[in-house]
């Protein structure tokens, strides 16, 4: 029902085309910001965009731009300071510097708290059909790029020095990675904001995490979940009137705790559909190896094993 | 001259409230620091800024300023209680967990502040803190607590050292490892909601992890690094202070108090990091050992504990 | 003290087989982290087809060689010659196997992934594995006895599982050259005979192994040549030749009396 009220509204129709955009992109991404442990990463990375969107609006470029520019700039910075000390404290150091430097621009300026709270917390209810444009076609290139790299960033993310060592050039597609997440992050600022942006990353993908064993059980139920908890969150707001960006947070956590009491801590639910699925032959699986005698196809491999 | 823009600004009586608030905190937060930088705990940190969040709002609505502290201290135990509760689950790291709690609350507390009229500008006093405000009655309670935390760190200096450094062996030896992580994650909460008020959250972020790191790549040694986290995070907040005045009063450049304060210390952070090898080098140099052994050294204590920043210990 | 360089033999170019160019080449090589050198002078050659131990106490720069050869550590001085190219150069050709124990215990992938994992750099980008690859990775799954485990997720498996997991997916690289290290680490016996008899096979076709350990034994058992390095190098040749109580007493210094102890000396004396 209210949903179908929601629709009525070219306001909310639009605010609700962004949370699904948004919803996907933060849960296909998430995938990888939680397997590779990137969480404080992420947030360092919402926060250091802040100079950035003071900057523009101070100089009067795009914001996206501005705070992607500045982003970008910081985790070269990350990058560099974490080989000189441990990884978390460099990261903090750079998310309150770059933070402050953000207050310090803004408190010289006039006009204190009005651009600084939306940017903080979002206003999806505000979206224009710009922005929607733009998180459609961001949600597409990111997600069409995720699943062109699916299987290297994989690999990286289970085991990176064998990359390297298998002749990958490890150090671009973290890189690479990097980007797709600070593209995810300046994305969704105007939704949700910078802080609750990595709720948006973090919880589905955690969630998804606690009920499938695969990449890409996760990833398909991750996207599921984030757009599951934006919508709800844009509902909540409108009925209750609070704030659309705490409302899809809260959304996204609940369901993240809700599924931690219920996904037993063993994991017993995964095994047993697992085990029921048995010998059937999926896609990630396989092919039993007596099912084909040495001469079946395949190249002929000199250094192949005896067994 | 010197004496013009370093001691002059502090003539005012705001202004030395605001001074005695941030000499206080940066001591406190900069020992404190320490910790936090060797467990690698900064995320912590930076989630118990936030997770505070609703506790002040609702503080706020029950008993306006007093009820500041202590919802934000109940908050502060929530978390930190949800937060070790949830890492001894696994499957998801604990970096994953620390972001969706910190986020949530922080969640709930934009909910909560969103029903209310003065919406935006008791988020901007959250984040940014109203240093040149601090009454008597504040720079009493951060009194206080400075005091019962640094006796509870002393009390328990040996545990957490070595609950720091060797965690299997602190099991090992008969600690409860969880009590001990239970009671930093607390003390580290307090030092939280000591400043949160005072400083907004993201200076006291920066007053934990900062002055620590710097002395840190300063020295290889506990006390040393200590006692000049604890120096450099007071120097920086009185140097802070007084540039945000300077720019403020003579030069018509409002700076928010608060954010000068951290670029002061992230400046010392920067200056550390191309002085930090020179003194190794010398040092070095004087105790007569070949290169690579100090190197090894420094490597050794840079690595202490390996593994995630939120937990872990020696493998 | 024992001149690293007296030495047995193998510190000379020319093959003993002949035909067939070496497979690594140390040029007194150093090795760094950073700034920090890890291991120094290493020289001597791993011939093709040959098995070469790697021994020597914890931190003595084992690990590091092994990545040096891989090219993930700079050569600092010195040259690391792989199958005649750099070791960047020669990556396509060689497989490692890194401790299983440095791997996520938490992350969503099967066993059988982990093995396709192998292909990849065959597969291309983009692309998804053939089925052919997929073969190739299930032979090596069998080759290491784990075929029936294909489906469950890597960090169910025991530690000496997962180590025979990583060396089936070193496997379907089909590598002229195989880097293991330290694979014998705390792994059960019925692994250990698994591990050692998939090894085999690959040498059976024509691969080189070098292998970190500290398990003198096994280096008696399967190795040909061994290689002694604790911060530089101590000895590198036969193993019989190279395996002296005066070069081990020097390499593992103090530590030597604990191998007395397990009469890997007195063996020898």
């Amino acid at each position: 029902m209210a949903v179908l009220t929601l629709l009525s509204d070219s306001y909310t129709r639009r605010a609700l085309g962004e949370a699904v955009f948004v919803g996907a992109l933060c849960g296909a991404v998430g995938v990888h910001v939680v397997l590779r442990r990137l969480s404080f990463f992420a947030m360092a990375m919402t926060h250091a965009t802040f100079p950035g969107v003071v900057l523009a609006a101070i100089l009067g470029v795009n914001l996206y731009l501005g705070s992607g520019i500045f982003g970008f700039l910081v985790v070269l910075a990350v990058a560099a300071l974490s080989a000189r000390g441990d990884n978390a404290s460099v990261t903090g150091v750079v998310l309150s510097g770059s933070f402050a430097l953000g207050v310090l621009l803004l408190s010289a300026q006039t006009g204190f708290t009005r651009d600084l709270t939306a940017y903080l917390v979002g206003s999806i209810l505000t979206v224009q059909t710009g922005d929607l444009v733009t998180s459609g076609i961001t949600a597409a290139v990111v997600l069409v790029v995720l699943a062109l790299l699916s299987k290297e960033l994989v690999f990286g993310a289970f085991d990176r020095d064998a990359t390297v060592a298998i002749g990958y050039p490890a150090g671009r597609l973290d890189v690479v990675l990097l980007l797709l997440i600070e593209v995810t992050i300046v994305t969704s600022v105007p939704a949700v904001g910078t802080i609750l942006s990595v709720a948006l990353i973090v919880a589905p993908a955690a969630t998804a995490r606690l009920w499938c064993d695969t990449v890409g059980g996760m990833t398909a139920l991750s996207i599921v979940i984030g757009v599951a908890s934006s919508v709800i969150g844009l509902v909540i707001s409108e009925q209750w009137s609070v704030a659309a960006g705490g409302a899809i947070v809260l959304t996204a956590s609940g369901i993240f705790a809700l599924s931690a009491l219920l996904v037993p801590a063993t994991g017993t639910l995964a095994r047993r559909r697992r085990a029921r699925a048995g010998t059937a032959e999926g896609p990630d699986r396989l092919p039993a190896p007596g099912a084909y005698p040495h001469g079946a196809p395949g190249p002929a491999t000199g250094t192949g094993v005896s067994s | 001259m010197l004496s013009r823009l370093l001691v002059d600004p502090f003539a005012l009586p705001f202004m030395q409230r605001a001074l005695v608030e941030v000499l206080l905190l940066g001591a406190l937060a900069g020992g404190v620091g320490v910790f936090v930088v060797l467990r690698r705990l900064a995320f912590l940190a930076d989630a118990l800024t936030h997770a505070v969040f609703p506790g002040v709002v609702i503080g706020y609505l029950v008993s306006r300023e007093s009820g500041i502290v202590p919802g934000a201290l109940v908050f502060a135990i929530l978390a930190t209680v949800l937060f070790t509760a949830f890492a001894a689950r696994a499957r998801v790291s604990q970096d994953a967990v620390l972001a969706i709690l910190l986020t949530s609350f922080f969640g709930l507390g934009v909910v909560l502040v969103s029903r209310q009229r003065s919406y935006t500008a008791d988020l901007t006093t959250f984040l940014f803190g109203r240093v040149l405000t601090v009454d008597s009655t504040q720079i009493a309670q951060t009194a206080v607590v400075a005091v019962a935390v640094s006796l509870a760190m002393y009390a328990l200096r040996k545990e957490l050292l070595l609950r720091t450094f060797d965690q299997q062996t602190a099991q090992a030896m008969g600690y409860r490892v969880v009590l001990l992580d239970l009671t930093l994650n607390l003390i580290i909460a307090l030092v939280v909601v000591a400043a949160v008020k005072a400083v907004g959250t993201i200076l006291s972020i920066a007053l934990l992890v900062v002055p620590a790191a710097t002395a840190r790549l300063l020295s290889d040694r506990l006390l040393v690094v200590t006692g000049l986290a604890v120096l450099l995070g007071m120097l920086g907040g009185w140097l802070g202070l007084a540039a945000s005045y300077e720019a403020s009063i003579n030069h018509g450049v409002r700076l928010a108090s608060g954010a000068t304060v951290v670029l002061a210390l992230v400046a010392f952070y920067l200056l550390a990091l191309g002085i930090g090898p020179l003194a190794r080098r010398c040092r070095r140099r004087r105790m007569k050992l070949p290169p690579e052994v100090a190197d090894v050294g420094e490597l050794s204590a840079g690595r202490l504990v390996p593994g995630t920043h939120t937990g872990g210990g020696v493998r | 003290m024992v001149d690293p360089r007296a030495d047995v033999g193998a510190g000379s170019l020319v093959d003993a087989a002949g035909d067939r160019p070496p497979a690594v080449v140390f040029d007194r090589a150093s090795v760094a982290y950073g700034r920090v050198p890890v291991l120094e002078d290493v020289d001597g050659v791993v011939n093709a087809g040959h098995m070469v131990a790697l021994i020597g106490p914890n931190g003595g720069g084992k690990s590091t060689l092994i990545k040096a050869v891989l090219g993930l550590v700079p050569v600092v001085r010195g040259s690391v010659q792989v199958l005649g190219r750099t070791p960047t150069q020669a990556r396509q050709d060689v497989a490692y196997v890194p401790q299983a124990d440095t791997l996520d215990l938490d992350f969503p992938i099967s066993v059988g992934q982990v093995v396709l994992m192998g292909r990849y750099r065959q597969v291309g980008w983009v692309r998804r594995p053939r089925r052919s690859d997929r073969l190739i990775a299930a032979e090596a799954l069998a080759a290491v006895g784990l075929a029936h485990r294909s489906a469950d997720r890597f960090g169910t498996l025991s530690g000496g599982q997962r180590q025979r997991v990583l060396l089936a997916r070193a496997m379907t690289q089909q590598p002229r050259l195989l880097l293991l290290d330290e694979p014998f680490n705390g792994v059960d016996a019925v692994s250990r005979q698994a591990l050692l008899s998939a090894i085999e096979g690959l040498r059976a076709a024509g691969a080189t192994v070098v292998v970190s350990t500290h398990d003198l034994s096994l280096a008696h058992l399967a190795c040909d040549d061994v290689c002694l390095v604790n911060r530089h190098q101590f000895g590198f040749g036969p193993t019989a030749a190279t395996l002296t109580p005066d070069r081990l007493r020097a390499a593992y210094g103090s530590a030597a009396l604990e191998l007395r102890g397990e009469g890997v000396i007195v063996a020898h004396s």
